[in-house]
């Protein structure tokens, strides 16, 4: 356990010592090296401390974010297909932030507005869900589509009525970028303290995977637990979205790629992918903004073209 | 050792009026087998008795103390129970599916040290299906994931066993030797209790026996003493052919 | 001729002014305020200049600073100097590296074209921007004014500013007395989308003498439907294409035979670049569509004529 651990961390550093290693200016090792030390021209400063560090942590913890958040959400709703934004969270966020840029709001009100749309999806959906009487997967589930396409539903009809010069805007939120992060720390912070809550919960959810009536009747308090996981999850992704857009694919491809290799010991499943998500959208990022500069691409087609060949590969080498 | 009491038992199937009140003391040692036709509650007394249902009125103790008043891990160390549904959850494998009985006594902290490894597989070698171990559960039949629900509950081993119909899906190789383990379980000093569909596995392995009608009407005792065809027809609204054959009575549907 | 009287005499006027006073660099500080209320000053005329925005390249050009320009994004196609520049990715994603690595001492930003989240990152990297989007023909020479002053070409730029004054103020007067037209000016077939009259394109039509049937709609550019066309039934239909050369665009007015523009064949087109831009080409854009709406009145007077 430890080891798969381990070189998935060694794994996350690489990537990120890759990211910071390139961009559209070339910058040496030596230069790197120097700028590690405190010297280094003010231009590889700027480039290494106020561009690209910030860009690779924030890209880091939005990957690390989702993945967690999916690998909980698959256990709570007991589907490998479920992933962050099934619940409509994405749609609340998208909601709030485009109605934000749709007042002419700046981008601190932008992103709290992302945040208190995807708090109100989970209200919803968990009210709802709640309301109804039985609290069960596929009830969630059921629920929460529906809610999620409500929110679509919503967001059509706020592209349809927005002045057209605030269009642009809209889509590239809406596609996700990690280039508009302001702050890495939320998303950096909220990881790390969420993984190291989440730990000693990790049995309890092994066996809640494996049914929620087999999980009582082993001892496991289920309806707490699924509440937990269910905010918890909601905050991953809230957090997520606000710093980076809606990304897609990290969130579902990573737990299930990480359960293909390192099977469904969840205190194994959540930290790697912490560790994997955060690399996954480290690379991708890295490809958007070098691999065409200086055109920059939208990081959700490069983690889907680089998570689905290897998932199906994965899924193949399995059978 | 374990003991299992219910205190004017009665409990909730919806859309039914209150049925018979139970009182009954299910002991170490005694194998008991629950009859009934299909609806007569036998599923929501066996998950009442676990505390997963609340009852409609009355009481459940484990060694005389209520059930309501019980945390769910203590209860999980002391009563196990094996569902009849398979329910929808997460790909697993047979070895990982039977370790899972170990978590009562693990705290979050404790990983499953060699000890509850040993547990799960001489489980699985008393259910015959050791040789899937590395299987994924949904790629087994019925009966083999029946088998590894059983030996999920052994590797739990707790004092009380629950079971409801253990023996579907099985062949008949395998349902003797799965009431075997009954058997051999109570002899040790287990509190089993079982429902089931056929009377005969009932007459034949079961110390006592509960039958449970469709109205709500129960009744409760020695095997010798319940299992009267009269009660029987009744029960399942079919009359019946009693059969001897070495030792043994046989039920058979009368033409 | 008037126009090249007033330009001599400008340039004249400037130059005095210019020499009265101490010209060391380092005294000499540059202000503007910018199409958002914020003012910018720099203590140099600024050498280094980044536009991120067709539309800023293009004027920045005008302002006689298109030498200072050292990069540029998508689309930056005029004048044709501009495309030989080097690129920064798009309007809406900026490549921050490259362009941090050319060092720039002014950047030029669009106000409802970028990102508030880039430009918030420039401002937080110390890097000088100034935010531009003319609304109005006055707003065109000003910004122009304003560039020249933030790049130090105050002779070029207030004499180009002055031309497309003057030359507004010439239009103006030769199309004062022409019969109004009720005209309809289609910005996007799919949806359809129109100006109102607070549009720069809207602007054009008054001009002209046109009466922009959607002129009072409470949005910049609405969307509206077929219906409220035919409802309004415009005399002449007019759209922008590539070169103002015909394409497809009006095709589906054709359906209607009872269309006033399609029955008097007044359906023009014109060329799209010059008259979306805020720019001085607005004055070739302005000759295009007066002499279209110019031929659309001769094809109802005919029409008149021939009943």
């Amino acid at each position: 356990m430890t080891r798969s651990l381990l070189g998935l961390g060694m794994l996350a550093l690489a990537s990120m010592a890759f990211a910071l290693a390139l961009g559209s200016v070339t910058v040496s090792p030596a230069d790197l090296w120097q700028v590690i030390q405190g010297e280094g021209s003010t231009l590889h400063r700027t480039l290494l401390l106020d561009l690209r560090l910030p860009r690779t942590l924030a890209a880091f913890g939005t990957g690390g974010l989702l993945a967690v958040a999916g690998a909980l959400m698959q256990v709570l709703l007991r589907n490998p297909l479920a992933d962050p934004y099934v619940l409509g969270l994405s749609g609340g966020a998208a909601v709030g932030a485009l109605l934000a840029m749709l007042m002419g709001m700046g981008t601190l009100i932008i992103s709290g507005s992302a945040f208190a749309g995807a708090m109100l999806a989970t209200v919803l959906v968990f009210g709802l869900a709640h309301g109804t009487g039985s609290w069960t997967p596929s009830r969630l589930l059921l629920t929460g589509v529906v809610v999620a396409a409500g929110w679509g539903a919503v967001i059509t009809l706020m592209l349809a009525i927005t002045p057209s010069y605030k269009l642009p805007g809209m889509l590239y939120w809406l596609m996700g970028d990690v280039s508009y992060a302001r702050s890495p720390w939320p998303a950096v912070v909220v990881l790390a303290v969420s993984v190291v809550l989440i730990m000693p919960l990790a049995r309890n959810l092994n066996v809640l995977a494996r049914g929620a009536m087999q999980a009582a009747a082993l001892g496991v308090s289920v309806r707490p637990l699924e509440w937990t996981i269910y905010v918890l999850a909601s905050l991953l992704t809230a957090t997520a979205v606000t710093t980076a857009g809606s990304i897609g694919f990290v969130g579902l491809i990573v737990p299930h790629m990480l359960r293909l290799i390192l099977g469904n010991d969840q205190r194994i499943i959540l930290p790697a992918s912490a560790l994997a998500g955060g690399t996954l959208l480290v690379l991708a990022d890295t490809l958007a903004r070098t691999v065409i500069a200086p055109e920059q691409l939208p990081v959700g087609v490069i983690t889907a073209l680089l998570g689905v060949p290897t998932f199906l590969y994965l899924l193949h080498r399995s059978r | 050792m374990s003991t299992l009491n219910t205190r004017d038992l009665i409990i909730n199937v919806p859309g039914r009026p209150d049925g018979f009140a139970l009182n009954m003391s299910i002991e170490p040692g005694q194998v008991w087998g629950v009859l009934g036709p299909n609806g007569a509650g036998k599923t929501t007394l066996l998950h009442t008795l676990a505390g997963l249902l609340p009852a409609r009125s009355g009481q459940v103790q484990l060694n005389s103390a209520p059930l309501t008043a019980l945390k769910r891990r203590v209860i999980a160390r002391q009563l196990g129970l094996v569902f009849q549904e398979r329910q929808d959850s997460f790909p697993a494998t047979v070895l990982e599916t039977a370790l899972i009985g170990r978590h009562p006594w693990l705290s979050p902290w404790d990983s499953e040290q060699g000890e509850d490894q040993r547990r799960a597989e001489q489980a699985l070698t008393t259910l015959d299906v050791d040789h899937l171990s590395d299987r994924l559960l949904n790629t087994l039949s019925g009966g083999e994931r029946q088998r590894v629900a059983i030996a999920t509950l052994m590797t739990q081993n707790p004092n009380i066993w629950l079971l409801d119909e253990p023996t579907n899906h099985l062949d008949l190789h395998h349902q003797v030797k799965v009431m075997n383990l009954m058997r051999d379980q109570a002899g040790a000093g287990k509190t089993v209790f079982l429902c089931l569909h056929d009377l005969n596995l009932a007459a034949r392995w079961c110390s006592h026996v509960l039958l449970l009608y469709t109205n709500g009407d129960a009744c409760w005792g020695p095997v010798a003493n319940m299992l009267v065809p009269d009660a029987l027809e009744r029960l399942y609204d079919q009359r019946l052919i009693t059969l001897q054959a070495d030792g043994l009575t046989v039920f058979v549907p009368a033409p | 001729m008037v126009s090249h009287w007033l330009n001599f005499r400008f340039a004249l006027g400037f130059l005095v002014a210019f020499l009265a006073h101490p010209t060391s660099a380092s005294e000499m500080q540059r202000c503007a305020v910018d199409d958002t209320g914020k003012e910018l000053c720099l203590s140099a005329p600024a050498q280094r200049v980044i536009t991120l925005s067709p539309g800023a390249t293009e004027l920045m050009f005008a302002a006689g600073a298109g030498d200072k320009v050292m990069a540029v994004v998508n689309y930056s196609d005029y004048p044709p100097a501009a495309l030989e520049l080097p690129l920064i990715g798009s309007h809406t994603r900026v490549d921050m590296e490259a362009l941090m690595a050319l060092d720039p001492d002014l950047v030029v930003t669009w106000v409802t074209g970028n990102p508030p989240a880039q430009v918030e990152l420039l401002d937080e990297l110390g890097v000088p921007t100034f935010a531009i989007e003319p609304r109005t023909f006055a707003g065109v020479s000003s910004v122009i004014e304003r560039l020249a002053t933030l790049a130090g070409t105050e002779l070029e730029g207030y004499a180009e500013a002055e031309r497309f004054r003057v030359g507004i103020a010439a239009l103006t007067q030769q199309y004062a007395g022409v019969e109004p037209i009720p005209v309809f000016y289609q910005v996007w077939e799919k949806p359809l989308m129109t100006v109102n009259n607070e549009h720069l394109i809207g602007k054009v039509l008054k001009l002209c003498g046109g009466v922009n049937v959607f002129g009072d709609m409470q949005r910049l550019i609405p969307r509206i439907s077929a219906e409220v066309v035919l409802q309004a039934d415009p005399d002449a239909i007019l759209t922008g294409s590539v070169d103002g050369v015909s394409d497809d665009q009006l095709d589906e007015w054709k359906k209607y035979a009872g269309l006033t523009a399609v029955e008097k064949n007044n359906l023009f087109f014109v060329p799209a670049s010059p008259i979306s831009r805020p720019t001085p080409r607005l004055l070739d854009a302005i000759q295009t569509v007066c002499g279209k709406l110019e031929s659309a009145r001769e094809n109802l007077e005919s029409a008149r004529e021939n009943l």
